[in-house]
């Protein structure tokens, strides 16, 4: 009887798999049909015209920032960047000999940025570079009688420190002028330190804090030098001529300070190299409207509780006119154009930067559409993030709000990877790795209407 | 018995379900799916004994119980969907129910179930579409119920036995369709936007009784020497089940959602049923139960095309079974301490114009001397649709249940 079982069993589990392989797929694409499940969500184009902005504002972060690889001092592109370095040291050798002595010559040597000046997008006519530049020395000197001290120097906190720094009031200031010199060789700037700070550092004994501002307030120009946390740190040294001696001593930090001197309060004029940003704010009516007259169907949504499913943006780009007559830059490369677009989570407004996705034939035909100092007339911006949560909660009145920064320059326009990837070993590189200071004003392409394409997934069916 | 729980276990791998009504109840595990008694094809509500467990429909049943029974309950069933001479396959496997039942002497009996009374299921990939994305449907809806059920023997007369249970309703329900994208409307110098982009369409949300912590079923039960009978009475009630609508890129990028609740009123149900036993150990039963919707239920759709709304009728079971009890002794041979259990059933669906006929044949086998049984049922039949949604079914069940009898609390 145990055996009928198990063959009964059996022969009834090779039935079933004969069935299950005569089935076909064709059939269950039938069967979804029939349910009313298509094949694939209907996506569909919409452009929207005529848009302006309601407003337009430029934000400039100019609390200081960390800048311990690269630093940058000069000014351009209506941008003044200093440099505060933080050192601390403990030698009671050294503040003896000082005292001792009226000869002593102390300054600040910066190493030049050379892969920045040598790489062959900089101007090759720039170089050897030869100028005399009027620097701006401000100082801070604690007074401290331990190593202990210097300890607690280094033990403060970076974020701290830069905000100390944003009411800076120095002990004392000086101007001085250097001779800057910047050719293939390797270069270092030697900055002459003030006498009043030697004079003022020969009242310690022991240890000592220096905090050292460096401004070049009537420069033509930025400067780039390596960083605290490179090979080629900045050093701080004391020389004295008597008996030949040097010592160095050197700051640990740095930070990079930047302000504004645009005169235009109202234009829309963005910078690179620094934290600026431009903010662009929609009102919804009009964008609503156009999706009201698309779909026939009420914009924004006001059905049941909860927001817009009926649609979702799959992608979305806005499309400005540009004028790059108005923009300089340092380098002559095209500058990619960054965008974010505020979007909600959890209740509140968070900004988030926006993907890219790549439209390779325009790309390798005509370049990135997201770049400024170009061919052509026209500046396209994805923000598809931006517009699927706007569409997607429109009902409580928000407006869209979209975001765009000067990035990197641009080394290959019509790379239609967008990443840096090897080729024959070496690294082919898409962006130029330093920051151009360029400048760029908007203002005119706020003033012209820009146009919003949006493609759109539906879950609506046939009406 | 090892060969047959092997031969079984390979069946789980091919096993199938119901696509009927998946957007508003789905498949309605009749008589609490206790393999027991789909053996008999459903029949069986006013059998009362030990080896019964508890009913769903009748919980005045276990009253005449002596010892502590524990039920546990699979199922694992295929379909095969027919329209003209297509086909495909669909599947499940779940747990319809576990019950246990604590007979308490002279204080009545007191039972606990977990009961699925209805489920959606449904996972396959199409990868025929307009684009290179796979479609992709799954539904996951589950209505479980708790079901706390006291009952006990009527003084004087202790041949009749009152009994009732209490409801209460929980589970969830999931759709996913997975695409990708139709561009036909979309110029060509713009699908680069769109290409390869898998959308899914999610629905998800819980399911509760609407102002009400559960609903409620009362039973009266009378056995007698050769013949027993139940009737029973199930409250109407209202299944709320909040849905949370969504269109997302994945599970990280969605949508805020558009919530909706729909209200599915459930009518009253009556059963009742008879038992007659003959020549000791045979017995023939027949039950009957009917509910009879008259509003229609609204659907999760939501999206494309899908229809609204389920249009219902009058549900209704006809079952009538055999079943010749086992020896409970042990030294009798092996195959005269199996249970044989043969029946069929006729039933509506809730879902207007869907009807099945459905046969089974069952066995309870006893395992080693202490009171558990292994109860296996093969059923098989049809559904008959007739609209252009629901499409004919050929279904296919296995159903094993695990029954543990013992004399908790008890010395010997």
């Amino acid at each position: 009887m145990k055996k009928f079982f198990v063959v009964f069993l059996t022969l009834f589990a090779l039935a079933l798999t004969a069935c299950i392989f005569d089935s076909e797929e064709s059939v269950m694409a039938d069967w979804l049909s029939a349910q009313g499940i298509p094949s694939g969500y209907q996506v569909q184009t919409l452009s929207v015209n005529e848009l302006t902005p309601l407003s337009s504002e430029v934000f400039l972060d100019s609390a200081p920032k960390l800048a311990n690889d690269r630093v940058v001092l000069g000014k351009t592109a209506n941008i003044s960047h200093d440099l505060v370095f933080d050192a601390a040291f403990y030698d009671s050798v050294f503040f003896a000999d000082l005292k001792k002595t009226d000869s002593v010559e102390m300054f600040l040597a910066l190493h030049v940025l050379k892969p920045f000046y040598l790489a062959k997008q900089f101007p090759a006519d720039s170089l050897p570079l030869k100028e005399n530049v009027t620097l701006t020395i401000s100082w801070k000197l604690e007074k401290g009688s331990s190593k202990s001290f210097v300890d607690s120097v280094w033990d403060i906190e970076s974020e701290t420190w830069l905000s100390d720094l944003k009411k800076w009031k120095p002990d004392s200031s000086a101007d001085t002028t250097v001779s800057v010199v910047i050719s293939s060789k390797d270069t270092i700037l030697k900055v002459g330190l003030p006498a009043g700070l030697v004079s003022a550092m020969k009242d310690f004994s022991k240890a000592c804090r220096l905090q050292l501002r460096v401004s070049a307030p009537e420069a033509s120009r930025t400067y780039r030098f390596y960083g605290v946390e490179t090979a080629k740190y900045p050093q701080i040294w004391a020389s004295f001529p008597k008996d030949k001696s040097f010592i160095e001593f050197n700051p640990f930090r740095t930070a990079h300070i930047v302000s504004s001197k645009e005169t235009c309060s109202d234009c829309a004029v963005l910078h690179g190299g620094v934290y600026d940003s431009l903010v662009v704010e929609y009102e919804s009516a009009p964008i609503m409207k156009a999706l009201s007259d698309f779909y026939g169907d009420e914009f924004p949504y006001t059905g049941e509780a909860g927001d817009d499913v009926r649609q979702t943006v799959v992608l979305a780009q806005m499309t400005f006119a540009r004028d790059d007559s108005q923009g300089t830059s340092e380098l002559g490369l095209p500058i990619q154009v960054v965008v974010g677009s505020y979007t909600d989570s959890s209740g509140k407004s968070i900004r988030k930067m926006e993907a890219y996705k790549l439209n390779k034939s325009l790309i390798v035909s005509k370049g990135h559409p997201n770049m400024v100092f170009y061919e052509g007339d026209s500046l396209t911006l994805q923000v598809t993030y931006g517009l699927r949560d706007f569409i997607n909660r429109a009902r409580d009145g928000r407006t869209f709000k979209m975001m765009m920064r000067l990035g990197y320059p641009v080394l290959q326009d019509k790379d239609s990877t967008y990443a840096d990837r090897k080729v024959d070993g070496d690294t082919s590189y898409v962006f130029f790795s330093h920051f151009d200071h360029a400048r760029y004003d908007f203002s005119s392409s706020m003033k012209q209407p820009s146009t919003l394409k949006l493609w759109l997934a539906n879950k609506r069916g046939d009406k | 018995m090892k060969k047959i729980i092997l031969v079984l276990l390979g069946l789980v791998a091919y096993s199938f379900a119901s696509v009927i009504g998946l957007d508003a109840l789905g498949e309605e595990q009749t008589a609490g799916g206790m393999a027991s008694t789909a053996g008999r094809g459903y029949a069986g509500g006013a059998k009362t004994g030990d080896a019964e467990g508890l009913s769903v429909l009748n919980p005045a049943r276990n009253a005449f119980d002596t010892k502590v029974v524990f039920n546990v309950n699979f199922l694992m069933d295929m379909v095969v969907l027919e329209k003209k001479s297509d086909n495909f396959v669909v599947n499940n496997i779940s747990m319809p129910s576990f019950n246990l039942s604590f007979p308490m002497g002279g204080f009545g009996a007191f039972g606990l179930a977990l009961w699925q009374s209805y489920s959606s299921n449904l996972n396959e990939e199409v990868s025929e579409g307009k684009n290179s994305v796979e479609t992709t449907i799954e539904y996951q809806s589950s209505v479980y119920e708790i079901v706390p059920n006291y009952t006990f023997r009527l003084p004087i007369i202790r041949n009749f036995s009152v009994g009732a249970s209490a409801h209460v309703v929980m589970g969830n329900s999931t759709r996913k369709i997975s695409m990708g994208p139709d561009m036909e409307d979309v110029a060509s110098s713009d699908t680069w936007a769109v290409s390869r982009t898998e959308l899914a369409d999610y629905v998800d949300g819980t399911w509760e009784i609407k102002n009400h912590p559960a609903y409620y079923t009362a039973a009266i039960q009378y056995r007698g020497h050769q013949s027993s009978f139940y009737f029973s009475y199930t409250t109407p009630h209202t299944l709320l089940n909040k849905l949370d609508y969504n269109f997302r890129m994945s599970e990280l990028d969605t949508l805020a959602p558009t919530k909706r609740s729909r209200e599915v009123e459930v009518p009253a149900m009556l059963a009742t049923g008879m038992n007659f036993r003959f020549m000791k150990r045979n017995n023939v039963m027949f039950d009957l139960a009917a509910r009879g919707w008259d509003k229609d239920i609204e659907n999760i759709g939501g999206s494309f095309n899908m229809e609204p709304v389920t249009e219902t009728q009058k549900d209704m079971l006809v079952a009538l079974g055999f079943q010749r009890d086992g020896s409970p002794m042990f030294y009798d041979p092996y195959l005269d301490r199996v249970t044989y259990r043969l029946g069929g059933w006729y039933k509506t669906w809730y879902v207007k114009d869907v009807y099945e006929l459905g046969g089974s044949l069952g066995a309870g086998f006893p395992l080693g001397r202490k009171g558990t049984t292994l109860d296996l049922s093969f059923q098989g039949g049809k559904r008959f649709a007739d609209s252009g949604r629901a499409w004919e079914e050929l279904f296919f069940g296995v159903r094993i249940g695990l029954m543990g009898v013992g004399s908790w609390g008890q010395t010997r």
